[in-house]
């Protein structure tokens, strides 16, 4: 505990003091980089915390804030601190801010950044396991405020909100198709409600498409127009990129490969057939079957274990890599994509899960017998589907800006 | 073979004067393992927490840490096996900054002096890991808001390496963006391999994060429930009493 609490952040201060670098330029620069990393982290900080946090003097900080103002670099407005005046000091931002929501099965995820995507602020909410509706919109309103005005800004300032949920989308009504997934979560516009509750534009979308999106304007997906990507976490689903375009269908439930037929005398899935790839691969199918020898797990006990060597773990998530490969080698065969990009948490495993999937892709003579059919891991990460939904807020507002 | 609960306590009753606060109650937390205690107020959650932080002792009953059985007569004996404590009401000196609260009676001496300037570097750790928006490990307490004092509190647990952690009511008064921050970091606690005990009327939260949620009501345990498959409508059933486990 001792030496991982000098590691985290105290470097930079040590670093600060023990500074030999003769000409007064190149401390001028040090001790801009310092504050302008104490603003970055804090979001928003008064010149008086700022001196306290980075160990330089009030007037050495008034006078680097003024620099930087003048620069662009830093804005600056009064705030109230303990009952008095003070000056609040916040990163430029080009105008107009993004948000991207993750409504995810155990966690919320909001990013707000600028217009240029430099996310400024981000925070996760862990979420139980059956999270309603109301509840959970309720806190993404809330959380959205809390993080804009951490950043000393306001709601107003907000051009676009993009918000991906773990099923697909009617994109007409706006509302969630699969009513059996998610409890009280039928027939509620979304996208209408948070856009009343934040007066902002609001667009939603499956979390799958949101990733895949994402991939494609900041990842592993740039440069390619047919992109098959699959998200693999509580559940598996696919973003299918045809031609350039994210390919939803009239009905919005394109890319649902969670639910395509592995097993015609396989148990019962909760969309209500039989054998689908979901009660194969899907969290509690995964975690069941570990319970005799492990005891009950969460997923992330699962990645962890898989990623410390535990075998039973390892067999686990590499079964599941087989039976997903299965199903996006014929998905593969049948769109003609010219890569395959793997994202969600079991993703994090990497070769343990994505090694599978790729000899299942590549055992199709149709695919490999001209060239093999590259499999990779997404770039983004567990920040995919978050970094989606910001691209679909910048979509928005620019189509809000021309309507 | 598996490895001996962190904590086990059986047959744990406790009254005072006339008052049954606790009647017969069994409570186990393993390594790597949230377990949440719920109930309505005067149940005996606090009761219980009490105990186990050492600062009551039971009337009767048994506890086990790692297999061994102890009596933890002081909070500074319960402090040496590993298990740190947050109250609800904070107990933070308000005259003094967030360094000076995060090592109250824990301060490190360097040669017979305080060694400010480490514990300084260390509460700037704390806090970071915290990811608690403090500025300043040298802010005056007293300066802090709701949400902020809720961070310095649970740093002080960081302090001496504890295996378990007692979470009283920790989210309270916390906009959603501190109660984030708290849950990510019980999360981060049981990654780490410690066992967490939270008491919090918010079962939300509590839900979002315990692997166990043992109910309290009336000084009993009420039933025991596993989250995820256990419905929220259960545990409340419990907690009112709607459903009674038979004793």
């Amino acid at each position: 505990m001792r030496d991982k609490a000098i590691g985290l952040g105290y470097s930079h201060h040590v670093a600060g003091k023990v500074m030999s670098s003769g000409s007064q330029s190149a401390l001028r620069e040090a001790n801009s980089a310092r504050l302008l990393t104490a603003v970055r982290r804090f979001g928003g900080i008064t010149q008086v915390e700022l001196a306290d946090a980075t160990g330089l003097s009030p007037a050495t900080v008034s006078t680097i804030v003024k620099q930087l103002l003048a620069a662009g670099t830093v804005e600056t407005r009064t705030t109230t601190r303990s009952g008095r005046r003070a000056q609040l000091v916040t990163l430029a931002h080009k105008s107009g801010l993004l948000v991207g929501v993750h409504v995810g099965m155990r966690a919320l995820e909001i990013a707000v950044a600028d217009s240029g995507f430099n996310v400024l602020a981000n925070q996760t909410l862990p979420l139980p396991s059956d999270h309603r509706l109301d509840t959970t919109l309720d806190r993404t309103a809330l959380l959205t405020v809390e993080l804009v005005e951490g950043l000393g800004s306001t709601t107003a300032e907000i051009v676009g909100i993009g918000i991906g949920v773990p099923a697909p989308i009617d994109p007409q009504a706006g509302t969630i198709r699969d009513q059996g997934l998610m409890k009280g979560w039928g027939d509620v516009p979304i996208a209408d409600v948070v856009s009343a509750r934040l007066n902002t534009p609001v667009a939603v979308d499956n979390d799958c498409n949101m990733a895949a999106l994402g991939e494609a304007r900041f990842g592993a997906a740039r440069g390619y127009r047919d992109v098959l990507y699959v998200h693999s976490s509580y559940g598996t689903g696919a973003g299918l990129i045809i031609g350039g375009e994210l390919h939803r269908g009239p009905r919005g439930t394109a890319g649902e490969i969670g639910h395509v037929l592995m097993d015609p005398q396989g148990p019962i899935c909760r969309c209500g057939s039989r054998g689908c790839l979901d009660t194969l691969v899907g969290v509690q199918a995964l975690i069941d079957s570990l319970r005799i020898s492990q005891g009950p797990l969460s997923l992330g006990d699962l990645l962890e274990r898989a990623s410390a060597g535990d075998p039973g773990c390892r067999q686990v998530i590499a079964d599941a890599g087989a039976a997903i490969g299965v199903a996006v080698a014929n998905l593969a065969v049948v769109l003609n994509p010219e890569i395959v990009i793997v994202g969600g948490e079991l993703a994090q495993t990497e070769d343990v899960f994505l090694e599978p999937i790729r000899a299942a892709v590549n055992r199709r003579v149709l695919i490999s017998r001209d060239d093999t059919l590259e499999v990779r891991r997404g770039e983004l990460q567990s920040l995919a589907p978050v970094q989606g939904a910001l691209a679909f807020a910048a979509d928005l507002a620019h189509v809000t800006a021309f309507a | 073979m598996t490895a001996p609960p962190l904590l086990r306590m059986q047959h744990i009753s406790q009254s005072f004067g006339a008052v049954q606060a606790l009647i017969d109650v069994d409570f186990q937390v393993n390594h790597h393992e949230i377990v949440a205690l719920v109930g309505d107020n005067a149940a005996g959650k606090s009761t219980l927490a009490r105990i186990i932080a050492g600062v009551d002792q039971p009337a009767s009953g048994t506890i086990w840490i790692n297999g061994e059985a102890v009596t933890l007569s002081r909070s500074a004996v319960a402090q040496s096996y590993g298990i740190a404590t947050v109250f609800q009401g904070l107990a933070l000196a308000e005259n003094l900054d967030v360094t000076a609260n995060i090592f109250l009676g824990r301060e490190v001496r360097e040669h017979g002096l305080l060694a400010e300037e480490y514990m300084e570097t260390l509460a700037r750790g704390y806090l970071q890991r915290l990811n608690a928006r403090i500025p300043s490990p040298r802010t005056p307490v007293s300066h802090l808001s709701a949400g902020q004092r809720q961070c310095v509190a649970i740093a002080r647990t960081l302090v001496g390496e504890p295996q378990l952690i007692v979470l009283d009511e920790p989210t309270a008064s916390l906009s959603v963006s501190q109660t984030a921050e708290v849950l990510t970091y019980i999360q981060s606690l049981r990654s780490l391999g410690l066992g967490v005990v939270l008491i919090s009327h918010n079962l939300t939260d509590v839900r979002a994060v315990a692997d166990r949620i043992d109910v309290l009501r009336h000084g009993r345990l009420n039933g025991s429930f596993t989250a995820p498959h256990d419905a929220y409508e259960g545990i409340i059933a419990a907690i009112t009493g709607a459903t009674t486990i038979r004793h």
